[in-house]
């Protein structure tokens, strides 16, 4: 399809500005500063602009279009409720720098969603304002490393982070300067004891943890794991991805860990938005929070002011208060449930997740079918010489579902991750089941069909080496 | 309320079919000791309930009733109606990030598009939009600057940087630098450059400086940025991608590595973020990049289309080695920027940068007549300035509030010495007759 740049039509238009006045036209920036051409943008008018856009939207595949049982992201419905309350112009037009008691509502949302947040999760204390879960990670992992130096323990420059980790962990932390030893899965599909026991000791700052892990299964040796590593003197990270499966079931803080990051965008249903943007508390227990990111909300005498320093604080991590707008839906999706709510949101998704496991576990290999699992499975697709978890992955495509997660974790041969989600029904994982089924079949009776496709979506397979040996990253080049 | 599908007794069936009789079965691996007791019926709200919730909190904000001329690093200015109708399309809502390129044409389209709005207003060779604001961005730039200048470790930032970004970049390369440097400012709020030359040596790994800087003047970066090259040490430039529209480009001075925040490009206030932050690089350093990256390729069948690209950097694939941990596309908010800037276009964009010139020009020259007030900023100022009053700055603001107004932002909360300070801004969205009242109040303090 072809782009803005080449839709532009010389003297088109879509813009218009208040009116000028003599008042200050006669204003000019110095004749040095001033660009000698103006920026090669296309010019385009409304309506043109308006169908670029519709035709785009029509190549993308939303959540509210197909069902999206992609692992490890929490694909659940976004209410619209939500998209109403964070486009209420007095949040919207509020600036960050206003004085405290003119947008005492924001720093209330602020509060609040803070307070329920550590309710859910069992922790003390924590701030909301890291950009985005990987960023939350980073604010968490140097708040370890702001405690050991705060403690004069200079040597703990490991840290330990199992082999089917989110690629963030181990990027994280080695942006903190550690050195990342990988814990090896068992068969299991849990942390081997033994190992953790040997690498845990004085060099170890923390380790990184989600509960459940990305492979679908609750550690039950969690309490072990956080013995072994809090008598070695290190700290326990929690990965707050997968907390959709236990909400109101279990409480990391509960569970042993320090600290950890939610994502608001997968747990309390902030749209996705094509990848962003998200939004990454960090919470701690009381240990920890002397070093959260500042600004830090107090309430005295039911009005809120923001604290702009803390002794110890690892300092901002953001310009201002983080994604409010974010906030606004995570908190309103929070109060619209209630407790018992949110327990049925992790009831349903696990649910949801276990009938697909048990259904789809007949025609995939099932790396752990003694394990019921949370609110996703991984499955491995290599039955078949020929067929790659790829090949279904875009098979998948042309029964209009999205494909799950493949090739994550990295430890399961030809993995399909899949997340179904507790706002699905019964009968939307039924047609998908059938989908698979059929799929399933065709990989025996038409292969061909698997490796070209898809062959029913705007474009078909995309040549990446050629993306990536010869980069044209924008219109220009 | 919730938002689950299964009916109770859809439930029961796909229990029945995974063999178990109860829910609660499911969990069995969670320890007793840390299993939470199932909760009886409670507190949840109905959509109503929640929306009137929500409505008695937002008027808990006075902050929309004053006329306001704050700044520093967030700005008012028009969103297009179309930018909301757009973002609100359900199929880049409700997405997420182009794993799966055939199904997400529409999204890496608009992320290609992004790309190339905001090189063709840095002037840069290549883009993206992972990054969460403008302070991330400064912060992965000097990331980046340290990656390549290997075994220089040491970065000269600009004093006359947002006080934020400059936080954000000592929290990202705490572990990274070996020292950070403010680079001071003069009197006249940009750098000082015999100071500049001073502080560059074979240490230094890059240079960092916001243009239209912090008080919004606009810093000598041409200059500054040729001696940077001459020490071997990177240029980035920091700068708000409105100002670009009339005023050269990064490129222009020679910049490795331009960033900014494209809030001022149709996102709204929304109390701080969500912002999208933009990184744009020279050829040489395109796979220094953090995060990821769209390119054009094409289908079996010779079509174009688009996919993400260069993945080898990023953290899924290389884990520890990666250029940085960054996940996310900011997608959402670069759309956002991306409709804005094409509503305004060739044309539009460079008359709407020269009208926040001017009326911030013209706020500027009325209140430089007024006895009490000395402005600081000359004629290279863009659409925010700096007043300093004669008389304590916390009895002007008061003036200004019963009347109505926040005057803008008493400096001395970023730059103590700057005690009768204030940063204000003045955007396209401010009449003639808004300015004049400004200066009428101004005149009576």
């Amino acid at each position: 399809m072809l782009t803005a740049f080449e839709k532009s039509q010389k003297g088109q238009r879509s813009y218009s500005l208040p009116k000028e006045d003599s008042a200050w036209t006669n204003y000019h920036p110095p004749h040095n500063l001033l660009r000698e051409t103006p920026p090669p943008l296309p010019e385009i008018s409304e309506i043109d602009l308006t169908r670029h856009f519709s035709q785009l939207a029509r190549r993308n595949m939303g959540i509210d279009t197909n069902f999206y049982p992609l692992g490890s992201c929490t694909m659940k419905l976004n209410p619209r409720v939500n998209e109403w309350c964070a486009s209420l112009p007095s949040f919207q037009r509020s600036h960050p720098l206003a004085p405290s008691d003119t947008v005492q509502g924001n720093l209330y949302v602020i509060y609040h969603l803070l307070q329920l947040l550590c309710q859910i999760t069992g922790m003390h204390t924590g701030s909301l304002s890291p950009n985005a879960g990987a960023q939350g990670e980073l604010t968490g992992i140097k708040m370890i490393a702001a405690f050991h130096a705060h403690n004069n323990d200079s040597g703990r420059n490991e840290m330990l982070v199992p082999d089917n980790a989110h690629g963030t962990n181990p990027a994280t932390a080695a942006m903190v300067g550690y050195k990342i030893i990988v814990l090896h899965t068992t068969p299991d599909g849990d942390i081997d004891l033994e190992q953790l026991r040997s690498l845990a000791g004085p060099k170890t700052a923390g380790l990184m943890l989600t509960n459940p892990n990305t492979l679908g299964l609750f550690s039950s040796k969690i309490l072990e794991i956080a013995n072994i590593v809090h008598s070695a003197g290190g700290l326990l990270y929690y990965d707050g991805a997968n907390l959709n499966a236990i909400l109101e079931i279990a409480r990391p803080g509960q569970m042993g860990f320090d600290v950890m990051h939610l994502n608001l965008h997968k747990t309390f249903s902030t749209p996705h938005g094509g990848g962003g943007p998200g939004s990454g508390p960090v919470l701690c227990n009381e240990k920890l929070s002397p070093f959260l990111p500042l600004p830090l909300i107090h309430k005295s005498n039911d009005s809120f002011l923001p604290v702009p320093s803390s002794p110890l604080s690892i300092g901002r991590i953001a310009s201002f208060f983080g994604n409010f707008a974010i906030y606004l839906r995570a908190y309103l999706y929070s109060i619209l449930h209630g407790r018992y709510g949110l327990r049925r949101i992790a009831e349903n998704a696990v649910l949801n997740a276990n009938y697909l496991k048990k259904l789809l576990g007949n025609l995939f290999t099932d790396p752990y079918p003694q394990h019921f699992c949370m609110h996703e499975f991984v499955l491995q697709a290599d039955k078949f010489p020929n067929i790659k978890a790829l090949d279904i992955a875009k098979r998948l495509l042309d029964y209009n579902f999205h494909a799950p997660t493949i090739y994550f974790p990295l430890i399961i041969k030809e993995c399909l991750l899949i997340e179904p989600t507790e706002s699905e029904s019964k009968n939307t994982l039924d047609s998908f089941l059938s989908a698979v089924l059929a799929i399933h079949t065709e990989c025996t009776q038409n292969p061909e069909l698997l490796k070209n496709a898809p062959l029913l979506q705007p474009v078909s397979r995309l040549n990446e080496v050629q993306a990536a040996r010869h980069p044209k990253l924008t219109t220009f080049h | 309320m919730d938002f689950i599908s299964n009916s109770s007794h859809q439930q029961k069936e796909m229990l029945r079919i995974i063999g178990v009789s109860s829910i609660d079965e499911l969990f069995k691996s969670i320890p007793s000791a840390i299993l939470q007791s199932s909760i009886a019926l409670d507190d949840g709200l109905s959509e109503s309930e929640g929306m009137q919730k929500m409505e008695a909190i937002a008027a808990m904000n006075t902050y929309p009733a004053f006329d306001s001329y704050l700044g520093g690093g967030a700005y008012e200015h028009h969103v297009p109606a179309i930018v909301g109708a757009i973002c609100a399309k359900s199929e880049f809502l409700t997405a997420y990030t182009p794993y799966q390129p055939e199904v997400s044409q529409g999204m890496l389209q608009v992320i290609f598009e992004f790309q190339s709005v905001i090189c063709a207003l840095t002037g840069m060779y290549a883009g993206n939009a992972s990054l969460y604001d403008g302070a991330s961005a400064c912060a992965e730039a000097a990331l980046m600057a340290l990656r390549v200048q290997t075994p220089k470790r040491k970065l000269l930032i600009s004093a006359s940087l947002h006080p934020s970004y400059k936080d954000v970049i000592r929290q990202y390369a705490e572990f990274a630098a070996s020292e950070i440097i403010e680079i001071p400012f003069n009197d006249s709020l940009t750098i000082d450059e015999s100071q500049y030359e001073s502080l560059l040596d074979d240490k230094t790994a890059a240079v960092i400086i916001q243009s239209p800087n912090v008080f919004g003047c606009i810093e000598n970066t041409p200059l500054l940025f040729e001696k940077a090259h001459a020490n071997d040490s990177l240029a980035v430039q920091c700068g708000n991608p409105l100002a670009y529209g009339i005023f050269h480009s990064p490129s222009h001075a020679k910049a490795d590595i331009a960033v900014g925040d494209c809030q001022p490009l149709g996102l709204p206030l929304n109390f701080g973020g969500p912002y999208v932050g933009y990184i744009t690089c020279t050829q040489e350093l395109l796979r220094q990049l953090p995060g990821r990256i769209v390119g054009e390729t094409v289908d079996t069948e010779g079509r174009r289309g688009f996919v993400l690209t260069l993945q080898a950097r990023e953290q899924h694939i290389r884990r520890e080695k990666a250029t940085s941990n960054v996940c996310t596309n900011q997608a959402l908010a670069a759309l956002a920027s991306l409709v804005a800037i094409l509503w305004y276009g060739k044309t539009g964009l460079p008359k709407l940068a020269l009208t926040n010139y001017q009326r911030a020009a013209y706020l500027r020259h009325s209140l430089a007549k007024l006895p009490h007030f000395t402005v600081i900023n000359n004629d290279s100022s863009f659409n925010e300035f700096v007043i300093t009053s004669s008389k304590p700055i916390d009895t002007v603001l008061k003036h200004f509030r019963q009347a109505g107004i926040i005057a803008g932002f008493p400096l001395k909360e970023w730059f103590p010495s700057m005690e009768n300070s204030l940063l204000l801004c003045a955007t396209e969205m401010k009449s003639k007759s808004q300015l004049d009242r400004y200066v009428e109040v101004a005149s009576q303090c």
